[in-house]
């Protein structure tokens, strides 16, 4: 007659108690399982959306680490398409893309407004980023060697120039030199960050190189890499290629890059962290109570148990047998509601709003995370044991007489 | 410490034997100069004063007195469930004071048998598995629980009850299946406080007849404390209390 025994015995007698205690947990256990999905999709999602902002990978000269540049591709890699190819024939490697970055002035030869411009190889740009979908009027840049650029909406505003306008573009070259190119409004993206939107202008690595009178340099190839490939080996045969053809680079992953990543990560963390911390002092605070309950009115019980040879910390076990009970038993009943309600969820086509820092809203997609649906298992059990604790250390050590006349 | 053995023979009949039926000299229980105070409010309120009285194997024994004179007192401190403020007491000749709380729990098991007045039945066991509970605590294998556990509500009168929950049983019904759980583990002694206090005079009379029996039959011994007068009338030794001191203690023949 083991303490699971009498414990099961126990609970199936308080039947309804042990119901409305086992549909606590099971809220808890559920609230955790989709909450962890709820997080895992949002990561996900921001680590897609930032891999594809930034790349896996970005290969810049060595000097790039070292300080931000004093004159227009200062640090800037030569001899870039060669660099390209050679990079491309990496193992694992999916995609190089140039880009540079550069400032300058945009005239419509009335006003001129500064912009921080990028020059991309837009064919491959638009296929391995989601730069397309920032397009609201026009399109995104077609071919390389064309005149064409894709302002920020606030920028355009600021210029007051529409898709099919000319603007001239200002910088200053990395010899010092102002120079000036025309170039043709062929998109308007939104950015959605403001600051960025009023000053986004992206052009053809043709068009920058003869705005910025430097053929073949680029601030730097950005990395995406096949599935599944191991981001440090690659890292290290980049490097390891690279180099040995003369190229003084280093590399720098996603994770460097976007310390916005893990700002963000945090923050969820935080929250998520905090609401699990209060879902987890309800749950205690409801088995203590219900704990707390039987011991005092199974006291009589308790002392009738002792009398007849049951040691403490068997009546110890027995309680906290019955915690454990529940505890399993609800996390089962909640991970029914958990799957229940990610199907509904899933299936409502609900949008969520962006997480930080992203341009869109993404439909609801909570994922089946067993690594959740373990970490509420154990919380619910944990919690429950740490709730029935006390109670049952109570119990084992009231004193036998005392239990005996207990009313 | 030894396992009381359960799986001695035991037959339906109240009249077959696991000790010798006969009033053994070694004592069970020795107590020697027994005090214990309780503390009511502000005062201290003494129960027993330097009690001494010694139990021997297949006494029949009555403890009777007034309300407050210390015989649910001295039924705990003999078993085991309360600790004296002073004196000493021996069970099977060993010194009992130093024992942790485990040990006391062991020799609960093995050596005593409780009844109580309102019986004291676990709720959510059966009859049955109420009398298995005991034997359960010292590792009696299932099949052997099983069975000694129908035998002994069988020599209750309770065979038919044995898969019935403690609700659903009269208060007799209930007292036997004490008395059954309480002989689970052949105890040496059975301690009973009032057991017939919540029963009525015809069970009670019927309750005692069985304990009588067991007694004689098994060589069980049984100590009461009781106020009732057809328990004292069938002891063969009653004790009476006063203000937690003996003032007689007469033998019957």
């Amino acid at each position: 007659m083991s303490a699971l025994f009498l414990a099961a015995r126990n609970l199936l007698r308080q039947r309804r108690r042990s119901i409305l205690l086992g549909a606590v947990v099971a809220f808890g256990f559920a609230a955790f399982a989709l909450a962890g999905g709820f997080i895992a999709q949002t990561f996900e999602a921001l680590k897609e959306g930032t891999i594809r902002s930034v790349g896996h990978i970005q290969v810049v000269d060595r000097r790039a680490l070292k300080g931000a540049e004093e004159t227009t591709l200062e640090h800037g890699l030569v001899s870039a398409t060669r660099a390209r190819t050679i990079a491309a024939g990496v193992p694992g490697v999916d995609a190089v893309l140039p880009r540079i970055e550069f400032v300058g002035l945009a005239t419509n030869g009335a006003r001129s407004v500064p912009y921080l411009g990028v020059g991309v190889d837009p064919q491959p740009e638009a296929a391995a980023t989601a730069v397309r979908e920032l397009v609201v009027a026009g399109t995104y840049l077609q071919a390389d060697g064309l005149d064409g650029v894709v302002l920020g909406t606030g920028l355009a505003s600021s210029l007051g120039v529409k898709t099919g306008q000319s603007v001239t573009l200002l910088a200053t070259t990395p010899d010092g030199s102002l120079n000036a190119v025309d170039a043709v409004v062929v998109g308007l993206a939104d950015v959605r960050i403001k600051e960025l939107n009023d000053r986004y202008l992206v052009g053809g690595v043709g068009l920058i190189w003869r705005l910025l009178q430097s053929p073949e340099v680029v601030s730097k190839l950005v990395v995406f890499l096949e599935p599944n490939a191991d981001e440090a080996i690659v890292a290290r045969r980049l490097t390891e290629s690279l180099n040995a053809a003369g190229y003084p680079v280093a590399t720098r992953n996603w994770r460097e890059l976007a310390v916005f990543y893990g700002q963000v990560k945090l923050l969820y963390v935080g929250i998520f962290g905090f609401v699990g911390g209060v879902l987890v002092v309800i749950v205690i605070l409801a088995a203590a109570i219900v704990m707390t309950m039987a011991v005092t009115e199974r006291t009589r019980e308790i002392g009738t148990l002792r009398a007849l040879g049951t040691r403490p910390a068997a009546v110890r076990r027995m309680f906290l047998a019955e915690a454990l009970l529940i505890a399993l038993a609800g996390c089962a009943a909640g991970a029914l509601v958990a799957l229940a309600a990610r199907a509904v969820l899933n299936a409502s086509g609900i949008i969520l709003p962006p997480p930080p820092g992203a341009t869109h809203g993404m439909p609801i997609n909570v994922r089946l995370y067993p690594l959740a649906y373990a970490a509420g298992l154990l919380a619910m059990v944990g919690t429950m044991t740490a709730a029935a604790y006390f109670p049952a250390r109570r119990a084992a050590r009231v004193p036998i007489v005392e239990a005996l006349s207990h009313v | 410490m030894t396992v009381a053995d359960p799986g001695a023979q035991v037959s339906g009949s109240v009249g077959s034997g696991e000790r010798s039926p006969s009033v053994g000299s070694a004592p069970l229980l020795a107590a020697r100069k027994l005090t214990r105070s309780y503390r009511l409010g502000a005062s201290v309120v003494p129960a027993l004063r330097d009690l001494s009285i010694e139990i021997l194997e297949g006494e029949f024994v009555a403890i009777q007195g007034p309300s407050g004179s210390g015989k649910t007192t001295l039924l705990n401190l003999l078993g085991l469930l309360d600790r004296p403020d002073g004196g000493t007491l021996h069970v099977g000749g060993e010194d009992v004071h130093a024992l942790s709380e485990n040990a006391r729990s062991d020799l609960r098991r093995d050596r005593f048998g409780f009844v109580f007045q309102t019986f004291n039945l676990i709720p959510v066991l059966s009859a049955r598995e109420n009398v298995a509970y005991p034997m359960a605590l010292a590792g009696v294998p299932a099949d052997r629980q099983r069975q000694r556990s129908e035998e002994l509500l069988a020599a209750v009168g309770l065979s038919e009850k044995s898969g019935v929950r403690p609700d659903l049983l009269s208060g007799g019904q209930r007292q036997r299946v004490a008395i059954a759980r309480a002989l689970a583990n052949s105890p040496a002694v059975v301690l009973a406080d009032e057991p017939t206090a919540n029963l009525d005079s015809v069970t009670a009379e019927e309750i005692l007849d069985l304990m009588r029996d067991l007694n004689t039959g098994r060589g069980v011994a049984f100590l009461f404390a009781t106020h009732d007068p057809r328990v004292v009338s069938r002891a063969k030794r009653v004790v009476s209390l006063q203000d937690g001191r003996t003032v007689s203690d007469e033998r019957r023949p």
